[in-house]
């Protein structure tokens, strides 16, 4: 479940139709008449318009989407839709997981009986955190939806997921938060809190960006649902407030980190062999971000971190969670705390304790060597003379499909995986060959592909944007270009390279010979 | 074109079989007169042998035992005097050989005399000289014309008895070799049926013997595609072994690159003569480290003009410059004449030694080098571990594609991997490390599988095992080891504790 790809609850699969309409159906009419008659204990004017109420700030959300396709970055893919359910927030915003707007050319917001449509745009998203708002043309969509307030989920409690029939009725379905865990979310990079909870749901046309409810307030929004295990992960309310308090800041800052890698000291081995004796908890620091927060604040590789903002953590990297109990020390740096603020630590250094103050950042994509994501942005390409030349990312290698960490080239793959530990700067960017569009300029090289450059007539190559000047210096008509691998050196005429220009445009049909923003 | 391995160092994926043999055994006598008369199957049969091989495949998964043991059966022939011709993967890890000749009951005994991997021959004597009364060598022909017949002689599944198939040429090429995984070399492909136990039979035509039976594809890919080893890499091989040991091919280690391109050609001052093949890297653990440098342009080898899509021309056919290698022997030097840096210079390279490293190829005939220690199970990256193993860990996938474009054997000429835990309390809180690569063991760098063996054995309280990547160390305590040695040995039935030697047997 934690591998799911990205869009991976789009594909709510198959054996989700069959069991929502083979047998189960009793099962979840007593699910729904359970929701109910809980909601019932609640208060009796609740239970009454509970369903109004609920449906008043829910909306149907249909977007068409049109990804851009990295192994041809002049041009986008198909347009394809998807349709989400969006919850009202009050201040008159509405909630979605980004996921749902990921690449989106055109947003739609109808009520759920589908009288009422107007487009929509995207107000703030953050594709780590999978959380996304939208605002309406006009806020007078607002007028009857007041908006639902938050309600923080507990373990053990009873959710009520909304869907919505064809018809615009709500269908609930309940199930009991068995888990709260800080586990990865779709962008690999990322971890955050997850609430999980054990429920079958029914297939209907909006299966995304699900609302969770606990007793009229929502508790989160639905990430991804696994019908083979009918497990479901959700956003829990925790992360999505401090998306809030950031959208309200421009620039939209994020959720911070603190810059290094650590690991568990379970091992009574490794315990004795760090001098850890006296003490029961801590985690080693393995690796610092250049740079990053936990080096600014003096951090060391080899620290052993006992505490943060005051809350001991133990062996495992757990810290108590006033509301979740032990869960992971991510949680507590990524969510209680917001960029720029400075979180107090205590470290055990060669058996010493120290305190330090890290101020906590969040590492945006742009300062990775391979980008971990590119959504909503066209990919930078420069076509020099019919080779096509593209910066590494993750986003490029997964146009190998499911299956990119075996089946993309391996060395650029061990480029994307091995970034945190060889090339800690990571302000540069890795130029890749990735095809060859033949040309009169281009005999020879017809079979080359995803090739890393590593310079042009003798200047070194850290991103597209170099290429341009490094192109400006042929030495005797001709272009020197360096790679990496087979063949270390090819040459292209610098004449010819200008001349073909126009016909590459007219015979491959590219809108431009280069993109570089 | 793609730049290639002049001798193919990457491992090839194919779907060839080397038809490993289930049949019998037969020798045939023929007479050295009437070239006629020797085709005819009851002269051949005189000199074809039946090889039965009960073979042991070494345990890679548990290295510390001996191995499951198979039979398997396939053809040979009598080459000279008394030595008998047959594929290596017939006899490959060969705890017992026997040969049977057509009407004579007898079994006799045979051992490998010389084994060679790389191009799937090998020769055999027999101990008992009464095996060779009646038999007749077979002579060695050229290479067959395209279009011509041939027959196949050998003892393939479907019966007991000799069987012959015959079929014309279809094609003379480079091909890779399925014996070892990632040898290529001319080979013949014919149309005969070729099939399970026709491996090392020889293929005749007008009595004298153009090829081998070896390899071929399985039914579902494609129809009546047999191939056969041509004479010239037979002779090589009974060349290399003629002075008591087979010295294997000679490789150039380099990778070159066309220069269609005129740019390119201009880049490199090469005039418009469509001469000349752009080297684009030099293993440095091979034989061309020191004399060509990347970048550098091979004008000619040995006197023959290297054309701009690498190749030469020999014998009327335009073939790809290794094969000016492939028929060298260790010890011969080879000639180029190079352009490096817009001027012309002339080199002779000394053919030394074959490449060191055949940790991408299929290994045969060597038992599995390990190191167990507190329950962890140190084992060298290799085809033979990765083809046993399932790991999910794609850094080992990495490092093993990039082991020689790389040049990881620099740093590591062993890849060291911790390949398993034998689960015990003194390591269970270690499963994170399952599959990650050593890098070194007490600040000490680990370069092969001796150098874990020595850290192990020097008497420190804590042996901290670091391994590539960014995780914490691993570490084992001298004190809890000893303790749990005993307790491991016998659980998990451990005869041995560490295999150093890749040919202890």
């Amino acid at each position: 479940m934690r591998a799911t790809p990205f869009f991976a609850a789009l594909l709510l699969s198959a054996t989700t139709l069959c069991i929502a309409h083979g047998a189960p159906l009793p099962d979840t009419t007593t699910a729904v008449s359970t929701a109910v008659s809980t909601t019932a204990t609640a208060g009796a004017a609740v239970a009454t318009d509970s369903r109004a109420d609920f449906l008043k700030n829910i909306v149907r959300v249909a977007v068409t989407a049109q990804p851009y396709d990295f192994a041809r970055p002049w041009s986008k893919r198909a347009p394809t839709s998807r349709r989400a359910l969006g919850t009202v927030l009050e201040g008159n915003r509405i909630l979605v997981t980004a996921e749902v707007v990921a690449n989106a050319t055109y947003i739609e917001l109808e009520s759920p009986d589908g009288e009422q449509k107007q487009p929509a745009r995207v107000e703030c998203v953050d594709y780590e955190a999978d959380l996304a708002l939208l605002k309406p043309e006009s806020d007078d969509f607002f007028k009857t939806r007041p908006g639902v307030r938050f309600v923080t989920p507990q373990v053990g409690d009873s959710l009520s997921i909304l869907q919505l029939e064809a018809n615009g009725n709500p269908l609930f379905s309940k199930g009991p938060m068995t888990t709260a865990e800080v586990v990865r979310y779709p962008i690999d990079d990322s971890s955050f809190l997850v609430g999980r909870l054990n429920v079958p749901l029914q297939i209907r046309e909006s299966t995304q960006s699900l609302p969770l409810f606990k007793e009229g307030k929502l508790a989160g929004v639905m990430l991804r649902y696994d019908a083979q295990s009918s497990l479901l992960d959700f956003i829990p309310a925790a992360v999505v407030e401090h998306f809030l308090k950031d959208a309200l800041k421009t620039p939209y800052e994020g959720f911070p980190r603190m810059g290094c890698s650590f690991s568990v000291t379970r091992d009574p081995q490794l315990r004795r062999y760090l001098g850890l004796n006296g003490n029961n908890g801590g985690v080693l620091i393995t690796q610092m971000l250049k740079d990053g927060p936990a080096e600014k604040g003096g951090l060391r590789k080899g620290d052993v971190l006992l505490e943060i903002a005051g809350n001991p953590i133990d062996s495992d990297g757990n810290y108590r969670d006033e509301t979740y109990g032990r869960i992971s020390l991510g949680h507590l740096v990524c969510t209680k705390n917001f960029e720029g603020e400075k979180v107090k630590v205590r470290l055990l250094r060669e058996g010493k304790p120290v305190e330090a103050e890290v101020p906590v950042a969040r590492r945006h994509p742009e300062k990775y060597l391979s980008e971990p994501y590119i959504i909503d942005r066209a990919p930078n390409y420069y076509v020099l003379g019919g080779l096509i030349l593209q910066e590494l990312s993750r986003q490029y290698l997964k146009e190998f499909g499911a299956d990119w960490a075996r089946k993309a080239p391996l060395d650029l793959v061990n480029i994307d995986r091995t970034q945190g530990e060889t090339d800690q700067e990571a302000r540069q960017r890795v130029v890749v060959l990735s095809r060859v569009l033949p040309s009169d300029v281009t005999v020879g090289y017809e079979d080359l592909r995803h090739l890393v450059l590593k310079a042009i007539n003798g200047r070194a190559i850290n991103g597209l944007s170099d290429v341009p000047a490094a192109l400006s210096k042929p030495e005797g008509g001709v272009h020197r270009v360096e790679l990496q691998g087979d063949p270390s050196v090819i040459f292209l005429d610098a004449k010819a390279v200008e001349a073909v220009g126009p016909s590459l445009l007219r015979s491959y049909g590219l809108p431009a010979l280069s993109r570089l923003q | 074109m793609q730049p290639r391995w002049l001798l193919p160092l990457r491992p090839v994926h194919s779907r060839l079989r080397p038809f490993l043999c289930f049949l019998l055994l037969g020798l045939v006598q023929f007479s050295l007169t009437p070239l006629v008369r020797a085709a005819d199957p009851n002269v051949v049969r005189k000199s074809l042998a039946r090889i039965s091989n009960t073979s042991q495949e070494p345990n890679y998964r548990q290295p510390w035992l001996p191995g499951v043991t198979m039979s398997s059966s396939g053809t040979g022939w009598v080459v000279s005097k008394n030595r008998i011709l047959t594929n290596a993967h017939v006899v490959s890890n060969a705890r017992f050989l026997t040969l049977e000749k057509e009407r004579d009951p007898k079994k006799y005994i045979a051992e490998v005399e010389h084994i060679a991997h790389d191009c799937d021959l090998a020769i055999l004597k027999v101990q008992d000289p009464a095996f060779f009364t009646g038999t007749i060598p077979l002579d060695l022909g050229g290479i067959p014309e395209i279009e011509t017949e041939v027959s196949v002689y050998g003892y393939p599944i479907g019966g007991d008895r000799l069987s012959v198939t015959r079929g014309v040429v279809s094609r003379v090429d480079f091909r890779p070799y399925a014996h070892s995984g990632i040898d290529s070399h001319l080979t013949i492909q014919i149309d005969a049926a070729i099939n399970p136990g026709n491996s090392g039979g020889p293929v005749l035509q007008k009595g004298k013997v153009v090829g081998v039976a070896f390899q071929g594809f399985s039914g579902d890919v494609a129809q009546n595609v047999g191939y056969m080893i041509p004479t010239p890499v037979i002779r090589r091989f009974l060349t290399d072994i003629a002075d008591g040991t087979y010295d294997r091919y000679m490789d150039l280690s380099l990778t070159t690159f066309n220069t269609l391109n005129p740019a390119l050609r201009a880049g490199l001052g090469l005039p418009n003569n469509d001469l000349g093949v752009l080297v684009s890297s030099v293993a440095s653990a091979g034989v061309c480290s020191g004399y060509v440098l990347p970048g550098d342009v091979i004008l000619a080898v040995d006197g023959l003009a290297v054309a701009s899509d690498g190749t030469v021309e020999i014998e009327n056919e335009r073939i790809q410059m290794a094969e000016v290698a492939e028929r060298k022997f260790r010890g011969d030097s080879i000639k180029m004449r190079l352009l490096r840096d817009h001027k012309e210079l002339e080199t002779t390279i000394p053919l030394s030694n074959a490449w060191p490293f055949p940790m991408q190829a299929n290994q045969f005939d060597v038992q599995p080098t390990y190191v167990l220690f507190g329950g962890l199970l140190f084992q060298p990256l290799s085809r033979n571990l990765l083809s046993s193993v399932q790991f999910q860990n794609p850094r080992l996938n990495y490092f093993f594609e990039a082991f020689v474009p790389k040049e990881i054997y620099k740093e590591h000429p062993e890849v060291i991997v911790l390949s398993n835990i034998l689960a015990d309390p003194i390591n269970t809180y270690l499963n994170e490390f399952k599959e990650g690569v050593v890098e070194e063991i007490n600040s000490t760098p680990v370069r092969t599988l001796k150098d874990v063996s020595e850290a192990f054995s020097k008497p420190v309280d804590f042996y901290v095992v670091k391994f590539i990547g960014n995780g914490r160390p691993l570490v084992l305590e001298r004190a809890a080891v000893e303790s749990a040695r005993e307790r491991i040995r016998t659980r998990y039935g451990l005869q041995r504790e560490q295999n150093l030697e890749a040919n202890s047997r």
